[in-house]
């Protein structure tokens, strides 16, 4: 069997968050050298192609290191909004950044990534609808309505045929508070099947080793969206960054990641 | 004792007890200020929590005594050295992180495990099931109340067994007429942690059992969830409370008849 890798990393994303003030204040506590310091305050599901993005953008801005640090969206905005030293807020979650772009000011903002719900199985299950995971007795795992991944599994089912929906919901063995621990649950085949984000369908790992499945899901889902906001004050560098992410190498590596970029990904 | 030395000692009881009693007064008070204890009382999901909780801690409380207490007797009265070594292995899921001890529960009940996919294969499935939620916190909790009956029997005189043989009662009259009350205050003891360590059992829960209202959600897997929703900390610190006050009520009823009990009074 193996170990359910996105699980773990959810319980060390909880360790972290609790790191979070501490980490803050420690920045806070750095002296400013020769090199400028960027704070970015980031949504845990960028944990993997965010580093990337920075080594990109650390090449060609020179001269700026960026520091990061990873939460929830829901604690990162409560932090930012309570005064944490953060230059550049990426969230998950709209609501929640405009709530603490709204508490600090915001300069340069930016919608530059969204991520798709999509429904996995492991590569060899016999399953090539949601249809098959309507049956009786399947397991399928998803977010508690209260975690954006669970609200957006909602969404989805409203969209479904009504007779797939209702075998659908008969079958949700668990509504978990993160999408981190919704993926483990077919990474540990305890479930058939699960409602994750599209960027989980590409890194998730079937209990075999072998790859996830995304099976096709109804058009006209909405999409999370990943929003960035350089916090008012914050210099040039933030309001850089931003436009970054907005670039032709930053939306290649998104997408790469399983991240979908909106077409009209503009500034505001 | 000088007054000086007194005085410093106080100080430090006192502000070791503080350490312990301002967090929990300090979620009292965010309570009463941000959170609405009245109304997430009333919500439907907290209650079942609540309820799911209470008799899931009071069920695992239950087999960790009855199956518990021949286990540590045994270890007890073993004089064998590898009674020991069990005794230390048997406190293992204590150190254990729980989400550790959630995958160690899957490794061998979950669907894939070493018996969970012989005895799918009859049918029997354990995992996002209530019996799932009450042997994780078997599995967590257990261990306090073995460990506290092990320390009770081993500090038990065997003689006063030797000489109940002596007189004529049978073993279990024997156990049941003498060792048992001499022990009876540390099961209590043992039964009140490992109680309340199941109420409290967060991560071998989540893992192994899942998150469904009614059926799995626990109050603790109530109150991440309230964290992670929009609600945010205001949910989650009523449902806390609630939590916070309940165990401090059974813990409080329970200490009182583990006193009245004891065997000398």
């Amino acid at each position: 069997m193996q170990l359910p890798g996105s699980a773990a990393r959810w319980f060390s994303r909880c360790a972290r968050r609790l790191a979070v003030p501490a980490a803050a204040a420690a920045i806070a506590a750095c002296g400013t050298g020769d090199e400028r310091t960027l704070r970015v305050f980031a949504a845990s599901s960028l944990d993997e192609v965010l580093p990337r993005l920075v080594e990109l953008f650390e090449a060609e801005r020179g001269g700026v290191s960026v520091t990061l640090v990873f939460g929830g969206s829901q604690l990162l905005a409560a932090q930012v909004e309570e005064g944490a030293p953060a230059d550049v807020l990426l969230s998950a979650d709209r609501v929640q950044a405009e709530r603490a772009a709204a508490a600090r000011g915001a300069g340069r903002w930016r919608t530059f990534a969204e991520n798709t719900l999509s429904l996995v199985v492991p590569e060899g299950s016999p399953a090539t609808s949601v249809d098959g995971l309507a049956e009786p007795g399947r397991r399928v795992a998803a977010g508690a309505p209260e975690v954006p991944v669970g609200a957006l599994t909602r969404d989805a089912l409203a969209l479904l045929d009504p007779g797939v929906a209702r075998g659908l919901r008969a079958n949700i063995v668990t509504e978990d508070p993160s999408v981190r621990v919704v993926l483990s649950r077919v990474e540990t085949g305890e479930a058939d099947g699960a409602f994750v984000y599209g960027t989980d369908a590409r890194r998730g790992r079937a209990p075999d080793g072998g790859a996830l499945r995304a099976l096709p899901l109804p058009a006209g889902l909405p999409a999370n969206e990943y929003v960035a906001v350089a916090i008012a004050g914050s210099g040039p560098d933030a309001a850089a960054f931003v436009d970054f992410l907005g670039s032709e190498e930053a939306r290649r590596l998104l997408e790469a990641a399983g991240f979908r970029v909106p077409a009209a990904a503009g500034a505001r | 004792m000088s007054a000086l030395a007194r005085g410093g000692w106080l100080a430090l009881a006192a502000i070791f007890a503080l350490f312990f009693l301002l967090p929990v007064a300090g979620l009292g008070a965010r309570a009463l200020t941000d959170g609405d204890v009245a109304s997430e009382l009333r919500a439907d999901d907290t209650w079942r929590a609540l309820r799911l909780s209470l008799a899931t801690a009071t069920l695992a409380t239950g087999l960790a005594a009855l199956l518990g207490t021949p286990l540590a007797y045994a270890l007890a009265r073993s004089g064998r050295g590898g009674a020991r070594l069990a005794a230390a292995l048997i406190d293992l899921p204590i150190v254990l992180p729980p989400a550790a001890a959630g995958i160690a529960l899957l490794t061998v009940f979950g669907r894939r495990g070493y018996l969970g996919e012989p005895l799918e294969g009859l049918g029997v499935s354990l995992s996002f099931t209530t019996a799932a939620v009450v042997a994780a916190q078997l599995f967590v909790a257990g261990p306090y109340f073995v460990r506290s009956a092990y320390a009770g029997f081993r500090s038990a005189d065997p003689r006063y067994e030797g000489v109940a043989y002596t007189l004529g009662l049978s073993r279990w009259r024997t156990f049941r007429s003498v060792t048992l009350p001499l022990v009876r205050p540390a099961l209590a003891a043992g039964a009140v942690l490992c109680w309340a360590r199941a109420l409290g059992e967060l991560g071998a829960t989540l893992l192994f059992a899942g998150s469904l209202p009614g059926s799995t959600r626990t109050a603790p897997l109530a109150v991440l969830n309230a964290f992670e929703s929009s609600a945010g900390l205001a949910g989650a610190v009523s449902i806390s409370v609630v939590l916070v006050v309940l165990a401090l009520g059974v813990m409080l009823a329970l200490s009182r008849l583990t006193q009245a009990g004891g065997p000398y009074r």
